[in-house]
C-alpha cells in the first residue's frame, strides 16, 4: 500500500506517493528524475548518493523514504543558481581538474558542502574527514581534497 | 613544445561542467517510456550439470513478462578472443554466477520475486579452483572438454598455434625466446629465482553496469551501453543475433569509470533476447555484488622468474613462467592478458638471453579479465621486485642495477623490436632524486620507515584503428564525429583541443558529437590507453583534410596556393599577407550542405610475432615495423611506515615520473598519475577479492577493501612529474599512459617494506597479517 510523504527538494514542495521500502534515492532517481544522484553500492559504502537533509550528510540509499517526509532535501541540482551560476564547490571542482569519469562528483560535492556550510575554515585533515565516506576509484583524492580547499578560500574571500 | 596555442596546455575538460552539475547522463540514469526491468537467476555452483529448469510458477506471477533460460537465446557462443561463452548457460555451469535464467517485468521488485519462483535441479560436477592445478598435464577436471574445437574471436589469435594441447585447461600459451637463458645463467656471477604472485582485484568503477535495450519497429536494436569498445560491441551483438551490422545501433552515454572492466558484456546479449520476445525496452542494472562476479576481476597471476647477472648488474638472462587464473570462460584471459602482459618484461631491459612462458587457464572460479595494463604491472611486480633483490646481492645500489640494464633508442628488445621513444632513464633519474634513497628516514617509535622505487613500462597494442570526421558550419562552428570513448580519461578532451589547435580557436568552438555508432564512424575503443595516439591521429587527418578543402577553395579566390594559406579564429589568411583573408562562413556555401567536411582514417601497419619464439621478422624490424604501437614509461617511489607490533604498511609520500611522449593537457595527465598511485596503494596494500571454493566473500564495498581519502598520503607528500620522449608517429609527439601510470606501485612498495623492516612479501597484497607473520619469522629465526 503506498504513502504519501512531502518533502521539500532544492526548495520546491513535492508530494510522493511511496512504497514504505523504497529509498531516498530510489524517489529522488526514479520518482523526480533527480538522476545527478547516483546509486553505486545500496550498502552505503560508495558515498555516490550522497545528498544533504536538514543540512546533514546522507546516504541517501540507506536512508527509507518514509524517514524523509517533512525534510528538506538539498540535492546536486540544487547547488545551481537559478542563473545557472555555479557554487564555490562546482566552479573550484572544474577548475582543479577534480573530476574525471564523474560518477562520484556530485556525492563528493554534497559532502563536501556540508563541510564547509559548518566551518570554512577547514584544514586539509578535517575536508579529508569529511570525504571519507565517499570514494572514487579515478582520481587518487588529490585533487579533490584541493578542490574543496580551494573552495573554501574562494568562500571565506567572497564572504 | 614551442609554438601551440592549446595543445600542451591544461584546458578546462569539456565534460566537467556537466559532470560538476549532476548533469552529465550515465546509463543508469536512462528511462524509457514502457521500459522493463530485468533480474538473472545464476548458478550458485562452481561446477554442475543442470538437470532441469521450472519456470511455470515465475511465468504466473503478475507482472512478469517473460522468463528465458538456455534455450531461448542465441546458441551461438560469444567470447573476447575464444568463443567459449553462452549468453544463458548451456546445460552445464562452470562459475557461480554465471547466468543461467532472467524474467523481464514492470517492477523490479516483480522480477525479484519471480527469480524465486525458478526451480533449478543440479547435478554438482569435480571443480579446479587452483590455477597451477588446472593448468598441469593431468587436471582433477578439464572445464571445456570441447576448447580444441572453439572457434577465435578474430583472425588476430590463430588459436591452433596458441594452444597447448597437452594441457587440456589452458586457453593459450605465449612464448617468447631470444638467446639461450641457460648459456646466459652459466656466464652469470649470480643467480636468482623466486616466485611471485599477484591478487584477483575487482576495477571498481563506481557507475554499475548496465544493459539496457530497446529493439525497434524495423527490426533493429538500440543498445545502450556502459562499457567501452562500443563499436567491436556492435559486431558481436550482430554476429550472436543474425543482424547486419547496420541494425546494430550503440549509443554510449558518459560512463562511470572503466579500468578494463569494460571487457565483459556478457549481460546484454540477455537484455536483447527479452527485448526482442517481448518488443519493449528492457534495462538491467547489475547490483554491486553481480559486478564482483559478472563484470570480472583482475586475472590472480602467479610469476616465476630467475635472473642471471654478472656481478657489475649486468642482467644476462632471464626465464619466467606465468600461470593467469582464469574463470569458467576465457572473456579477456585468454589471447589478450596471456599474450599482452609479456610485453611488461619486454619493453624496459636489455637482456641477451631471455625465454618466456605464460598461459592463462580455466577454473571453476568466478571469471577473470582485463585490467589497467593487461598484465604487465603485474610481470613488473615480480621484475621489479627481483631487481632490489639482485641489487642487494650484488651490492650494487638499485637505481644504478636499473640504469643499467635499460634499453636504448634504436636498440632491440628482448622482441627483436626496435626500441624508439624511451622515456625510462630520465623517469627513474628525477623519482630517484625525489625520494633519496640514500638518506634513510628514522624510526618513529613501533612505525619504521623505508623507502621503495620502481621502474615500469606499459605498451600501447597495435593493430587497431580509429576514424573521424570534423564538420565546419556555417557560423564556423565545428562539431568533431569521432569513436573515441570517454570514461573519464578525458578522451573528449583531448581530441577537441587537437581540433581547437588545428584550426586556430579556442576549444569552447569545438562541440563534440555523443558517441553513437549511427554517427559516429569506427574506432577500436578505449583499452590499452591507445586513443590518444589512434583517435588523436584519425582526428588530425580529419582536420587536415577539410583545411585542405578549405585551402583549395579560398587559395583560389585569392590568387595564393593552398600552400601559403593559415588559419586563425575562423579567418584563412595569407602568409605574411595580413589583409588578404577570408571569413570561413563566407566559403561555406559554396561546399555542398554548406559545410565542410573533412575525414581521417588512421592506419599504420604492424608485425604479427612468430608464435613459437615471440620474435618479429628482423627485416621488418629493419624497416621500422613494431609489434605494438608505443611504450610509455614510468618511475615509482614511496615512502613507507610499518608498524612493528600490528604489521600495518601505511604510505606516507608517493612520486611518480611519467613519459607520455608528449602531454597534450598536463592537469589531465596528473590526474592519470594520481590516480594510478592511489589505484597502486591499494592493490599493494588493501585489496583481494576473497574466494573459498569458488564463491567470493567479499563482493561488496563493506568487505573489499578499495582505496578511501584516508590511505592516500597529504596532498603536499603526491608529487608527479613528467619526462616526455615525443614518440616520432604520435599525435605531436604523444602516446597514451593511462595505465602506465599505475605500473611500478605495487614493486615501489615491496620495496620499501623491504627497506623498512628488511622482510620481502612475495605476494599482493601486503597485508599486516603478512607482514606481521613474516616479522614474527623474521624474529624467530
Amino acid at each position: 500500500m503506498k504513502q504519501l510523504i512531502k518533502l521539500k527538494v532544492n526548495g520546491v514542495v513535492e508530494e510522493v506517493f511511496i512504497e514504505p521500502w523504497w529509498s531516498l534515492a530510489y524517489v529522488l532517481r526514479e520518482v523526480l528524475n533527480l538522476t545527478g544522484t547516483k546509486v553505486g553500492c545500496e550498502t552505503g559504502n560508495c558515498g555516490t548518493c550522497t545528498v544533504l537533509v536538514d543540512g546533514k550528510v546522507v546516504k541517501s540509499c540507506l536512508l527509507l523514504a518514509p524517514k524523509a517526509n517533512r525534510k528538506e532535501i538539498v540535492t546536486i541540482e540544487g547547488l545551481t543558481g537559478k542563473d545557472g551560476g555555479l557554487h564555490p564547490l562546482q566552479e573550484a571542482f572544474i577548475e582543479h581538474f577534480a573530476v574525471q569519469c564523474g560518477y562520484c562528483t556530485p556525492g563528493m560535492i554534497m559532502a563536501a558542502k556540508a563541510l564547509l556550510d559548518e566551518n570554512p575554515n577547514s584544514t586539509e585533515e578535517e575536508v579529508r574527514v569529511a570525504l571519507s565516506g565517499n570514494l572514487c576509484r579515478c582520481t587518487g583524492y588529490v585533487k579533490i581534497v584541493e578542490a574543496v580547499l580551494a573552495a573554501e578560500e574562494k568562500i571565506r574571500i567572497g564572504g | 613544445m614551442a609554438g601551440f596555442q592549446v595543445l600542451g596546455k591544461s584546458v578546462t575538460r569539456v565534460d566537467a561542467l556537466e559532470k560538476v552539475t549532476g548533469k552529465a547522463v550515465y546509463c543508469t540514469d536512462i528511462k524509457l517510456p514502457r521500459m522493463l526491468y530485468t533480474k538473472v537467476l545464476r548458478s550458485p555452483y562452481p561446477h554442475a550439470k543442470i538437470i532441469s529448469i521450472d519456470t511455470t510458477k515465475a511465468e504466473q506471477l503478475p507482472g512478469v513478462k517473460c522468463v528465458i533460460t538456455g534455450k531461448d537465446v542465441p546458441q551461438k557462443k560469444y567470447g573476447s578472443v575464444v568463443r567459449d561463452a553462452s549468453t544463458l548457460a548451456q546445460g552445464v555451469v562452470r562459475s557461480v554466477g554465471e547466468p543461467v535464467a532472467a524474467v523481464a517485468a514492470e517492477t523490479i521488485e516483480a522480477a525479484e520475486e519471480a527469480l524465486e519462483l525458478i526451480d533449478i535441479k543440479y547435478d554438482q560436477l569435480p571443480t579446479v579452483f587452483d590455477p597451477e592445478e588446472a593448468a598441469s598435464t593431468k587436471p582433477p577436471v578439464i572445464i571445456h572438454p570441447d576448447l580444441f574445437n572453439y572457434e577465435p574471436a578474430s583472425s588476430f589469435f590463430k588459436l591452433e598455434r596458441l594452444q597447448d594441447f597437452d594441457r587440456p585447461n589452458v586457453i593459450t600459451h605465449f612464448k617468447i625466446r631470444r638467446g639461450d637463458v641457460e648459456k646466459g645463467f652459466q656466464e652469470s656471477d649470480l643467480v636468482m629465482e623466486n616466485r611471485f604472485t599477484t591478487a584477483r582485484i575487482q576495477h571498481c568503477a563506481l557507475e554499475l553496469q548496465v544493459a539496457l535495450v530497446q529493439p525497434e519497429t524495423d527490426g533493429s536494436l538500440k543498445i545502450w551501453i556502459s562499457l567501452t569498445m562500443m563499436h567491436p560491441a556492435r559486431r558481436e551483438f550482430s554476429r550472436l543475433f543474425d543482424l547486419p551490422v547496420d541494425k546494430v545501433r550503440t549509443i554510449q552515454p558518459y560512463v562511470g569509470g572503466s579500468f578494463g572492466r569494460s571487457s565483459t558484456r556478457s549481460e546484454i546479449p540477455i537484455a536483447v533476447t527479452l527485448a526482442l520476445k517481448t518488443g519493449r525496452p528492457v534495462k538491467h542494472v547489475f547490483t554491486r555484488e553481480e559486478v564482483f562476479y559478472r563484470a570480472g576481476n583482475r586475472i590472480p597471476f602467479i610469476i616465476d622468474i630467475k635472473d642471471g647477472v654478472k656481478r657489475d648488474g649486468t642482467l644476462v638472462a632471464r626465464e619466467m613462467n606465468i600461470i593467469l587464473g582464469g574463470g569458467g570462460s576465457a572473456e579477456f584471459t585468454v589471447g589478450l592478458v596471456a599474450r599482452n602482459c609479456a610485453f611488461g618484461a619486454v619493453g624496459t631491459y636489455r637482456i641477451p638471453h631471455f625465454k618466456l612462458d605464460s598461459r592463462g587457464v580455466y577454473t571453476n572460479n568466478p571469471i577473470a579479465t582485463g585490467f589497467r595494463g593487461l598484465g604487465s604491472p603485474e610481470l613488473l611486480f615480480a621484475i621489479e621486485s627481483h631487481m632490489d633483490m639482485l641489487a642487494e646481492k650484488l651490492g650494487i645500489d638499485p637505481v644504478e642495477i636499473r640504469r643499467k640494464n635499460i634499453l636504448r633508442e634504436g636498440e632491440a628488445n628482448v622482441t627483436g623490436e626496435i626500441t624508439h621513444s624511451i622515456g625510462a632513464e630520465e623517469c627513474l633519474s628525477r623519482t630517484a632524486e625525489w625520494i633519496k634513497l640514500s638518506e634513510k628516514p628514522e624510526a618513529d617509535g613501533v612505525w619504521r620507515r623505508g623507502k621503495g622505487i620502481a621502474l615500469s613500462n606499459k605498451y600501447t597494442l597495435a593493430p587497431s584503428t580509429a576514424s573521424a570526421r570534423v564538420e565546419i558550419t556555417e557560423d564556423e562552428g565545428i562539431v568533431i564525429y569521432h569513436g573515441a570513448e570517454e570514461v573519464g580519461q578525458g578522451a573528449h578532451t583531448v581530441m577537441a583541443q587537437i581540433v581547437a589547435e588545428e584550426f586556430g580557436v579556442s576549444i569552447d568552438k569545438v562541440k563534440t558529437a555523443p558517441n553513437d555508432t549511427l554517427h559516429t564512424p569506427f574506432d577500436s575503443g578505449a583499452y590499452s590507453s591507445r586513443q590518444t595516439y589512434w583517435s588523436g591521429n584519425a582526428v588530425r587527418l580529419a582536420c587536415q583534410d577539410a583545411k585542405r578543402q578549405l585551402f583549395e577553395k579560398v587559395g583560389q579566390s585569392l590568387g595564393v596556393s593552398p600552400d601559403d594559406l593559415e588559419i586563425r579564429e575562423g579567418l584563412v589568411y595569407a602568409k605574411g599577407m595580413p589583409d588578404k583573408k577570408t571569413r570561413i562562413a563566407e566559403v561555406c556555401g559554396s561546399f555542398s550542405n554548406g559545410k565542410i567536411v573533412g575525414n581521417g582514417t588512421y592506419i599504420q601497419e604492424f608485425a604479427a610475432e612468430d608464435p613459437g619464439t615471440g620474435q618479429i621478422d628482423p627485416k621488418l624490424a629493419a624497416e621500422g615495423k613494431r609489434l605494438n604501437t608505443s611504450y610509455a614509461y614510468s618511475s615509482k617511489a614511496v615512502e613507507v611506515a610499518v608498524n612493528i607490533e600490528t604489521g600495518e604498511v601505511r604510505v606516507l609520500r608517493c612520486a611518480t615520473t611519467d613519459d607520455m611522449g608528449f602531454p597534450i593537457n598536463p592537469k589531465m595527465c596528473e590526474q592519470q598519475a594520481e590516480g594510478g598511485l592511489g589505484m597502486g596503494i591499494g592493490i599493494g596494500i588493501y585489496e583481494e577479492v576473497l574466494l573459498k571454493e569458488g564463491v567470493i566473500t567479499n563482493p561488496n564495498f563493506t568487505d573489499y577493501r578499495m582505496p578511501t581519502v584516508h590511505e592516500m598520503p597529504a596532498t603536499d607528500n603526491v608529487e608527479v612529474m613528467f619526462a616526455p620522449a615525443p614518440h616520432k608517429d604520435g599525435p605531436y609527439g604523444a602516446k597514451g599512459f593511462s595505465e602506465g601510470a599505475m605500473g611500478g606501485m605495487e614493486p615501489a612498495i615491496a620495496n620499501a617494506v623491504y627497506n623498512a623492516v628488511g622482510i620481502r612479501i612475495k605476494d599482493l597484497p601486503i597485508t599486516a597479517e603478512k607482514v606481521l607473520k613474516a616479522l614474527k619469522e623474521k624474529g624467530a629465526s
